[in-house]
């Protein structure tokens, strides 16, 4: 069934993408212009999704229920980080990052949280000072302009 | 003898102090990500690209410090199989069949050494091939036109997959939407923008770089948390580094044998490392199991599949700098910071940089005399590295990764890009569909479609030059013959499944 959704999802991406190149218009002098090259790409997707669609290959296991909210949750520690490294700036938003990831992956708590406070000032440490690619130690919530 | 010559130089620009610290640090960090189960040198090297990148180091320096952690891994990966038989990376697998019940057997300081001179053996054999055979097939192919170009390509794309297991089909997705990905961005011959949704972030194309250290490093994160969380057996320690030297010479026709095996497996487009250490093992099996002694124990099939993955790994090296076409996901990853770094490799690289490729080869010499070194006498730091645990290890990749990233542009939008190919390397490798292909798709893409527009500006519109030259028209011939080939393997595959299904009913 996975493999359907997929060759689904696949077939309608490179359908819109193949309909789109359409619209691209041709200059004068490049005689295959940016239009030729999508299509050639997307019509095979479309002939090889759909033949996914048709005949699925292969199982797929997916995670019982509860490891699916652990990787959602990792996952939300990832898109976190990405919204929290400038406002918080690097070594906070990092020691969140390690403490929790650490956490999800089944290490005890207090140990976690410990490993991020002394990794994050660690590699900031590491990177901004010794090998000197710049990173915020404080965020903009804590600088003014 | 001009390529003795060509090596003095490269010697020259390999020993400069930079480039030795460099070439060090790589193999040691390398056999450290090796022995650390759950890295191999895919993730490794992709999490490594952007510092190296932020670092601006010149192409040479980087490919001496990529490429020694590549070799690192692949020395390092026997360490946690013979010691934990928990295989360190992919292609330690086999390795684990023989190491461990030699250490158990209290052979492990043999066992250690004999994979370690094996892996020397099997890496130096393969940087000779290299040095050989490089320029060889460099020189080759400098007579390719944009229509032979194409054509490689598609051969690139048909044959990536390997001839082994999973579904043709799927590969052949892989790579298309790899090619899909790369055509996002502005279009550089009509500076028309093409699915950049109006995002001036997507104006570029999608980063390379950012892409597969997303489907790599941070997909392989999302595929630990799948697993149970098991605490890891105490490893067989080591007693003394000093070995019984006779053990080892007694396997030197395994060591032989098996890099001879892995050389070619590694050379052949779509075989990697892997591929490379299973072939020499069934290889060695098949000439010297005369008393059902492998499996159990027999220190051939140590050295065997040891020797294998390494000379497969240098091997792997050849088409990706003669050719500009890799044949394993770690040297498309080396590919992507080559690129990256706006070297374009392939026949022009040996006659334009030749200090980059004999740089590189001189200090692939000089590494594994360091590797062999580093994991002779001083296996006992990385059997004490090894142990730590998971739960430790992965935030500090996940949060080296973040700087990484976010260094090369100092760009949230990277970090936003690196998560969502994360969770789609996770959704495709889930599917049994092989990033490799991807990756290459998306890091040629531009190319394939610069020579075909070029070869149809030369015809004027005439797709018959598509098969106008000899070269062309032998490249699509093995197309057809190596998808016929995978896809009468499936088929294969699929009645036996199918049958042994029923027997099972």
């Amino acid at each position: 069934m996975s493999i359907r959704i997929l060759g689904v999802a696949i077939f309608v991406i490179a359908a819109l993408y193949t309909w789109q190149a359409g619209t691209y218009a041709i200059t004068f002098g490049d005689v295959l212009g940016p239009t030729v090259f999508p299509v050639i790409v997307g019509i095979p997707t479309m002939i090889l999704s759909a033949s996914l669609v048709v005949f699925p290959a292969g199982q797929v296991d997916w995670p019982a229920p509860q490891r699916i909210w652990r990787q959602l949750a990792a996952l939300a520690v990832l898109v976190g980080y990405t919204m929290t490294l400038e406002p918080l700036g690097f070594p906070l938003a990092t020691f969140a990052l390690v403490a929790l990831i650490g956490i999800i992956l089944g290490g005890a708590p207090w140990r976690a949280v410990l490993l991020g406070a002394v990794m994050a000032p660690a590699l900031w440490a590491l990177f901004d000072q010794v090998l000197g690619l710049p990173l915020d130690f404080l965020g903009e919530l804590f600088v003014a302009d | 003898m001009e390529i003795l010559s060509l090596l003095g130089q490269g010697f020259t620009v390999a020993l400069s102090p930079l480039n030795i610290g460099l070439l060090l640090m790589g193999c040691f960090i390398g056999t450290l990500l090796g022995a650390l189960p759950g890295l191999g040198p895919v993730n490794g090297v992709a999490v490594l690209i952007p510092l190296t990148f932020a670092f601006g180091f010149d192409p040479t320096s980087s490919m001496i410090l990529l490429c020694a952690v590549y070799f690192g891994c692949m020395y390092g990966g026997r360490i946690s199989s013979i010691l934990l038989n928990i295989p360190g990376d992919e292609p330690a697998i086999m390795t684990t069949l023989d190491g461990y019940p030699m250490a158990v057997q209290g052979q492990a300081t043999n066992a250690l050494a004999i994979s370690g001179v094996a892996s020397f053996v099997g890496a130096t054999i393969a940087v000779i091939g290299l040095s050989l055979f490089a320029p060889v097939l460099a020189r080759a192919a400098i007579h390719f036109g944009p229509a032979d170009y194409f054509a490689l390509y598609i051969l690139a794309f048909a044959t990536i997959g390997g001839i082994a297991g999973v579904d043709p089909r799927k590969t052949l997705l892989s790579a298309l939407i790899g090619l899909m990905l790369a055509t996002v961005g502005i279009d550089p011959i009509s500076g028309v923008p093409r699915y950049t949704f109006d995002s001036f972030h997507l104006f570029d194309g999608v980063e390379p770089i950012v892409a597969l250290v997303g489907l790599f490093a941070i997909s392989e994160i999302l595929m630990l948390l799948e697993k149970e969380f098991k605490d890891r057996p105490k490893a067989i320690p080591v007693g003394s580094w000093l070995p019984q030297w006779g053990a080892i010479w007694k396997t030197r026709w395994a060591m032989l044998r098996g890099s001879g095996v892995g050389f070619v497996a590694g050379v052949l487009p779509g075989a990697g490392a892997s591929l490379g250490s299973f072939m020499a093992y069934v290889a060695e099996k098949q000439t010297s199991n005369k008393k059902g002694t492998f499996g159990k124990g027999d220190p051939r099939g140590v050295a065997a599949p040891e020797a294998g993955n390494n000379a497969a790994s240098g091997g792997a090296l050849i088409p990706m700098l003669s050719l500009g076409v890799p044949g394993s996901g770690t040297t498309a990853v080396l590919l992507a910071m080559l690129i990256s770094l706006n070297v374009q490799p392939g026949p022009l690289l040996f006659e334009r940089q030749p200090d980059l490729v004999w740089g590189l080869v001189a200090s692939l010499y000089m590494a594994n005399i360091a590797l062999l070194i580093l994991n002779l006498p001083m296996i006992g730091i990385f059997t004490r590295l090894m142990m730590t645990p998971t739960w430790a290890l992965m935030p500090i990749v996940a949060a080296v990764t973040f700087v990484g990233v976010y260094s090369i542009s100092n760009s949230i939008f990277d970090l936003e890009m690196m998560v969502f190919f994360g969770v789609l390397g996770y959704v495709l490798r889930k599917m049994d569909v092989s990033l490799v292909p991807l990756v290459l798709g998306l890091l040629l893409g531009g190319d394939m479609e610069r020579n075909l527009r070029r070869a149809m500006s030369i015809s004027d519109g005439d797709w018959s030059i598509l098969i106008a030259s000899p070269i062309s028209i032998s490249l699509y011939i093995l197309t057809v013959f190596f998808l016929a080939l995978s896809v009468w393997i499936a088929v294969r595959d699929h009645r036996q499944a199918k049958s042994e299904r029923l027997t099972e009913g």
